[in-house]
């Protein structure tokens, strides 16, 4: 191998890359936000004995949690304008598709929360004489919470992960600002390890917090 | 907005090719992502340090960087690194079984994990050789157990292989994305491709959970 390396080019668009950096956070943060919220909501909704709640809400989670996510986002990109109408930008809809695919898999592992939540904690309830949506906030809530925390952070990286196909829907996030540059400086090998190194800084550290909860948690549930 | 998906019938044998270079390209990355990550799950329950933190290490880079990225680096510069043409299929395959490599480690590392030690205490009152311990007393033990778990990480290889279509590589999504492109119709061709995704991701879902539940029987007793 008798490659010379130049990191100059590198260096010089450092601010570029921190900008890229930056959507994609953005891009993660309401991701999860959706989520997280709407993930728990679908979870609730399965939890119905109405078939007609809990079917389309079956096929709309295995229908995302089956594809694959880039054909979601370029679905997002080229369908929804049509069908409805409307002209939102490849930010947004990449926010949308990514939120949707994430509430999808984080409705699995809220579930298994729920599941795991002891039927005397609903009897309780009854005999505490909470309401349904008492019931839901404060007893169901902050127990699946805790019980899917390592899940939903894990599905939460991952979907950092993800956000990295946006840039193929042309949202200058820093997958889209690596792609570029390279192409601009004629320095894949600098500019693509420099990328990487940025995502693993990011999501390192995450993941080795989720095996931290996850052991503090179990400590937690065997008390 | 009218749909008309009459014309996709001509476009049934192009659907049907990018699906077929699909499917072998996830057959070939699944092998050789297997390969490697039985290899790299005995590295990292390695009692060598260099070798276990070495494989830790790769793991986790692959763990977590996107594979999008990786998938780039692979077919940008590892050609000039190696001063060879890689063609977009040969750089998909590498990339995509380094990833897989590294996932599946993780299953197979705790399916190792799951063996009793009396099993190596046998190997060592039988005076069986390191060798014949890894391929008959171990091997088939760890991937008896880590089934359900690689089953369901070749789903989501399967998954993952759209990504491919970046490098250009003619696979279902870049057909999909060709045709929808030349006739202005992205509705309807990317919902059927949508749809062949699913109608093949959805049953090995399934398979998986099936096989899950057939193997704790199996183990339990």
């Amino acid at each position: 191998m008798n490659y010379e390396f130049n990191w100059f080019y590198v260096q010089k668009s450092l601010p570029d890359l921190f900008d890229g950096l930056l959507v994609t956070l953005q891009l993660t943060l309401w991701a999860n936000a959706i989520g997280l919220v709407f993930g728990f909501l679908v979870a609730l909704g399965m939890m119905s004995k109405i078939k007609l709640i809990t079917w389309p809400l079956t096929i709309y989670i295995e229908f995302f949690r089956c594809t694959p996510a880039l054909i979601q986002l370029v679905w997002f990109f080229f369908c929804v304008p049509i069908i409805f109408n409307v002209w939102w930008s490849g930010y947004f809809m990449g926010i949308l598709a990514l939120g949707l695919n994430l509430a999808a898999f984080n409705a699995e592992a809220y579930r298994a929360a729920i599941q795991a939540i002891p039927h005397s904690h609903s009897d309780a309830s009854v005999a505490l004489g909470l309401n349904a949506f008492q019931r839901i906030i404060h007893v169901i809530l902050p127990q699946a919470l805790i019980l899917a925390l390592p899940v939903l952070i894990t599905n939460g990286i991952g979907i950092f992960q993800q956000s990295a196909l946006v840039a193929l829907i042309s949202v200058e996030d820093l997958m889209y600002q690596g792609r570029y540059i390279s192409t601009q400086t004629f320095r894949p090998i600098e500019t693509l390890t420099t990328v990487a190194l940025i995502y693993f800084a990011v999501s390192f550290p995450v993941s080795q917090a989720v095996s931290y909860i996850e052991r503090r948690t179990k400590r937690l549930l065997a008390n | 907005m009218e749909l008309d998906f009459s014309f996709l019938l001509s476009y049934s044998g192009v659907l049907l090719q990018g699906l077929s270079t699909t499917l072998q390209f996830v057959g070939l990355a699944a092998l050789l992502g297997l390969i490697w990550g039985f290899v790299l799950s005995l590295g990292r329950t390695s009692e060598n340090h260099v070798i276990y933190w070495a494989s830790t290490l790769y793991v986790e880079f692959f763990r977590g960087t996107p594979v999008l990225v990786q998938l780039f680096w692979v077919f940008f510069c590892l050609p000039l690194f190696l001063g060879i043409d890689l063609s977009g299929f040969a750089s998909a395959v590498i990339a995509l079984s380094l990833y897989s490599g590294a996932i599946i480690s993780e299953s197979f590392r705790a399916a190792l994990k799951s063996i009793e030690s009396s099993q190596f205490d046998a190997c060592t009152a039988l005076g069986l050789p390191r060798g014949v311990q890894t391929i008959f007393v171990v091997l088939p033990q760890a991937v008896l157990r880590a089934i359900p778990n690689l089953l369901s990480n070749v789903v989501s290889l399967f998954k993952e292989s759209a990504l491919v279509s970046a490098v250009g590589m003619a696979d279902l999504m870049y057909v999909g994305q060709n045709i929808a492109n030349n006739v202005a119709r992205p509705i309807e061709i990317l919902t059927v491709v949508a749809l062949i995704y699913f109608a093949i991701g959805f049953p090995l879902t399934r398979a998986v959970s099936v096989v899950e539940a057939r193997l704790l029987k199996v183990v339990k007793a």
